[in-house]
């Protein structure tokens, strides 16, 4: 649907600010991404779990598993300090260079 | 519902991950496509479709696998560990030695993170170790490429030079008529082919130029068991007087001129005026006697006219299967001293030797080369004392470390290895960048060398050279790993523990330290003796007054053709109006003739004295000897002593004269004048000389041999086609050469000046071999009295940091900071004191071995060792004074404190 290169450089901003608000797991994710953007946004299994084990690797998120009653185990991922710092960058910088495109396009 | 955990373990392989970590990765993968699959009953799909959906969210296993991987870098596995874990999986019976390669990979690896974690230690002993391997390197190479390597012909062993021995003169060249008679006489030989040099004009499109070659005889490549790479070699009906004119090109003359080109065998070359035939090129590898050689012509002797009295052909042969040097000597030597007694008018007391031909080739320089080789053999041990020292001081620190293995359950065995391998690490990163080093410095030791080494363009980094310095390389590593290694594991868990982790410092280590030190001063000061002998030797040569002034003069080499230049008067007339012509440039302050220039060969003649009775044949008395114009004693400065220098009226129609130098008439005319007297030179003439004048002595034979009787005869008397002109300038002597070569332009076209240069520089030039020996073992004695400096330096700042303690106590007690200073300063130069004595007598005992390389110095010269041991010192106390400093300003309160 999108550029695939458009969506490769939004897909980290888009998970960290899944998990802003509480800690989510892997399939939630993905499902989360596709109906926030009205099934225009989806990213494979393929894609998306590498996504999450690299921004754990950098320290942003954190992955526990977590059994809750009545469920399966999962692994629970939330953000970590370093990750919110990150994530308030990245959207700063996606706002930025929104308008500027917008900008240079006419459009507002 | 499948088992999807299984489902993806068989799929996503992840050998680089830990298995707890691959664990939770397919766990969760699993945990995402059982979502799916959920997910898809939920909504309403049959369980079929709902698996075919999960099992469909992942297509490409093997880029999975990769993507995870790759994002899952932190906790990714060495291949190392993989290595390890393998083989310790498997069953103990079928592990075999794989256990410990695998255990000694593992310990490499953590040798190369404990040495990153130690980069100035680690840093030091690589520049050390580098040091010392490369000065290794490069020196092998030389003695690989010049000593040990055979010489490029087949069979090189069978090979020797055949000399004859000259009553009073020694080693000499050969006469053709002695030549002929031990081709057909002796029984030790299967061939023997003889040579001499030869210079020809070449004319070509690029105007004339001189070439050197040898005329040899016909069986010469036969001897040497080479063949043209293009042609024929000669045929014995080439090597008859008046034979065909045929020429054979070195490989290098015939790309140089021929553009390479197969086609100019069978055509016909200008060679002095005349034409010749070329029959052959040689291989590209081939060259005899010497690489410079670039031609080779037929000596056509005449056997049944051939001179038993005139002396200059070189012989070469080879041996039969079987025989030694040793056997052809002996049969040589009485097959010449028949001879001798056969024709005693010319050969009396005349004997031969036989010379291995690579001893002939490199024999003059082996000692220099294995001086060297020993030298940088003492630059690796210091290295290996060094770096020893570097890890014992680190392995005293690293104590608590092995302790707690061992206590945790290493063997000594285990922990051998890895402080072994540490080592060895070390051994094989210095020995790399040795190699490197050596490599650099290969090319300026041989511009260093060029002239004075022969072979030079035989040396370089191959895989003998490489071979050596990797073994060179472990050996070092074993070395000055051992005893390290040793006192690392020897201390007791208890004892380290019980102190609390305070470096304990036994007194057994710290005298293994100090032993070690002294024994790196000493052999420093063998080295820096060695060096100072050399240098002092160099100095005396260079001072030596030669007996002329080389400045600012310019020499050069003029050879007329037979062809066009039939008779002496021809000659005599082109040589008076190139003198002539040159006297009357600008920048011409004179200029003079001389057949062999000073340093550059000799050129002796018997002679005799008409008043005086005969001496017996074979007795005669020889001397240097010089064909001169009347200005040369001018253009070299050479002072007239007595009477007069030659005059353009000493011809070959007047009376014939000579001059001699004062060693000459010291020795033939003792209390008395010369001047006056009657000489016969044996020039050919057979006629006597007056004296008339006496000459200051000059060293013909080079800077570092005593003048010999010197008898010199005016060109006019005793003219020669081949000659060197000097020429003395007002100005620099470089700045002549194009006005030189203008005017023997202007004389013949095709005449070509060649062999030009300074005169300073051919003299400079004739003591290449000892500036040589000397700068490379300057080199290494002030490598050497650096490392022990380096070494001095730690030992004693080791020592300090141990007793801060110790210092902070005495400083509280009243101490002032000299006394500590004296503490520290003395502790350290008592150890060198110790190394200074030891080394010293050392080399009073080992200075013997380069007493030839010595001129006008003791081997036990005072003077170099008072030097020596001074210069030593000096360093050793500046090495021993920058930690002392620190130790003077201990705080006596934090020093207390920190314990």
């Amino acid at each position: 649907m999108f550029n695939s290169e458009l969506k490769k450089g939004s897909i980290e901003m888009l998970v960290l600010s899944l998990v802003e608000a509480r800690p989510r797991h892997g399939y939630d994710i993905g499902k989360l991404i596709e109906a926030r953007s009205g099934g225009r946004l989806t990213f494979a299994l393929p894609t998306l779990y590498p996504t999450l084990l690299r921004l754990e690797s950098r320290g942003w998120l954190k992955g526990r598993w977590v059994e809750k009653p009545g469920e399966r185990d999962r692994c629970f991922y939330r953000l970590t300090a370093e990750g919110r710092r990150i994530l308030a960058d990245r959207r700063e910088e996606w706002r930025t260079y929104v308008a500027a495109v917008n900008n240079v396009l006419g459009e507002t | 519902m499948r088992d999807w955990q299984a489902f993806v373990r068989d799929r996503l392989r992840l050998p680089a991950l830990a298995p707890a970590r691959e664990a939770r990765i397919v766990r969760e993968i699993a945990s995402q496509l059982e979502d799916f699959y959920r997910d898809a009953i939920a909504r309403g799909a049959s369980e079929g479709e709902a698996d075919a959906h999960a099992a469909g969210q992942i297509t490409d296993w093997a880029r999975m696998a990769l993507d995870v991987r790759r994002a899952d870098w932190p906790h990714a596995r060495s291949r190392v560990d993989r290595f390890v874990d393998a083989i310790e999986a498997r069953p103990a019976t079928s592990r075999g030695g794989w256990v410990m390669v695998a255990h000694m990979a593992r310990d490499v690896r953590y040798a190369i993170r404990q040495l990153v974690r130690a980069p100035a230690f680690t840093a030091v002993a690589l520049l050390t170790l580098a040091l010392g391997i490369g000065a290794t390197t490069a020196v092998f190479s030389f003695v690989d490429g010049v000593l040990l390597r055979p010489l490029p012909y087949p069979d090189p062993d069978a090979l020797v030079r055949v000399h004859e021995v000259l009553p009073q003169i020694g080693l000499f060249s050969v006469a053709p008529a002695n030549f002929f008679d031990w081709r057909s006489q002796n029984a030790v030989f299967d061939r023997l082919a003889a040579y001499t040099t030869d210079s020809e004009t070449l004319i070509g499109d690029d105007g004339p130029e001189r070439i050197q070659g040898m005329q040899v005889s016909w069986d010469l490549f036969p001897t040497l068991r080479t063949a043209p790479a293009i042609g024929t070699v000669f045929t014995k009906d080439d090597d008859q007087p008046g034979g065909n004119r045929v020429v054979i090109l070195s490989h290098g003359l015939w790309l140089r001129r021929f553009g390479g080109k197969p086609g100019v065998v069978g055509t016909s070359v200008t060679l002095s005026g005349a034409p010749t035939t070329i029959v052959g090129v040689m291989p590209a590898d081939f060259y005899f006697p010497v690489r410079s050689t670039e031609f080779w012509r037929p000596l056509a002797l005449d056997p049944a006219n051939a001179t038993r009295g005139g002396h200059y052909l070189g012989v070469v042969a080879r041996m039969k299967p079987g025989v030694t040097v040793e056997q052809a000597q002996v049969q040589m030597r009485s097959l010449a001293e028949r001879l001798a007694r056969q024709y005693p008018a010319d050969s009396a007391g005349e004997s031969a030797r036989v010379v291995a031909l690579q001893e002939q080739v490199v024999g003059a320089i082996r000692p220099a080369l294995l001086m060297l080789f020993a030298a940088v053999g003492v630059v690796v041990l210091i290295v290996c004392a060094n770096v020893a020292n570097l890890l014992l001081v680190r392995a005293s620190v690293r104590e608590k470390e092995m302790a707690i293995r061992a206590a945790l359950g290493a063997s000594r065995q285990r922990l051998l290895v890895q402080v072994f391998s540490e080592s060895l690490v070390l051994a094989l990163v210095g020995g790399g960048l040795g190699v490197l080093l050596g490599y650099l410095a290969i090319a300026p030791i041989k511009s260093l060398s060029a002239g004075s080494v022969p072979r030079v363009a035989d040396v370089g980094l191959d895989g003998r050279v490489l071979a050596f310095a990797a073994v060179a390389s472990m050996l070092t590593g074993v070395l000055f790993g051992l005893g390290p290694a040793w006192q690392a594991t020897r201390t007791g868990v208890s004892a380290v523990l019980k102190q609390g982790g305070r470096s304990s410092a036994t007194s057994g280590s710290r005298w293994v330290r100090s032993g070690l030190l002294v024994a790196e001063v000493a052999l420093s000061i063998i080295l820096l003796t060695g060096a100072t002998l050399l240098l002092r030797s160099f100095a005396k040569v260079t001072n030596v007054d030669p007996g002329f002034n080389p400045d600012p003069v310019l020499a050069f080499q003029v050879s007329l053709p037979a062809v066009a230049y039939k008779e002496d008067p021809q000659r005599l007339a082109f040589y008076d109006a190139l003198l002539g012509g040159l006297e009357s440039q600008a920048g011409v302050e004179s200029a003079g003739l001389v057949q062999t220039l000073p340093m550059r060969g000799d050129y002796r003649l018997s002679f005799g004295f008409p008043s005086r009775p005969p001496y017996p044949p074979g007795q005669e008395p020889s001397a240097y000897y010089r064909s001169i114009s009347s200005h040369y004693f001018e253009a070299l400065s050479i002072p007239i002593v007595l009477g007069r220098a030659f005059t353009p009226q000493d011809s070959a129609s007047s009376q014939p004269v000579a001059i001699v130098d004062t060693a000459f008439a010291r020795a033939y005319f003792p209390g008395q004048s010369p001047v006056g007297q009657q000489l016969r030179i044996d020039n050919g003439n057979g006629k006597a000389s007056t004296i008339v004048g006496v000459v200051g002595d000059v060293r013909y034979s080079g800077l570092d041999v005593t003048a010999g009787p010197t008898m010199y005869g005016p060109y006019g008397q005793d003219v020669f086609s081949t000659t060197w002109v000097v020429v003395r300038s007002k100005g620099a002597p470089a700045a002549e050469s194009a006005t030189a070569r203008e005017v023997l332009h202007h004389l013949d076209a095709s005449l070509p000046a060649y062999a030009m240069s300074p005169l300073a520089t051919i003299v400079s030039d004739s003591v290449g071999q000892r500036r040589f020996s000397m700068l490379l073992l300057g080199v290494f004695a002030i490598v050497a009295l650096f490392l022990a400096a380096v070494g001095l330096y730690g030992v004693v700042a080791y020592s300090v940091s141990l007793r801060t303690r110790e210092i902070g106590l005495r400083m509280a007690i009243g101490a002032r900071p000299g006394d500590v200073l004296g503490m520290v300063v003395g502790g350290g130069m008592k150890l060198a004191l110790a190394g200074v004595v030891l080394g010293s007598s050392a080399a009073v005992l080992l200075a013997r071995l380069v007493q030839t390389m010595l001129f006008d110095v003791s081997p036990s010269d005072p003077a170099s060792y008072a030097l020596t041991a001074v210069a030593l010192l000096v360093v050793a106390a500046v090495a021993c004074y920058v930690p002392a400093r620190r130790a003077m300003r201990v705080d006596p309160v934090v020093a207390l404190q920190t314990e």
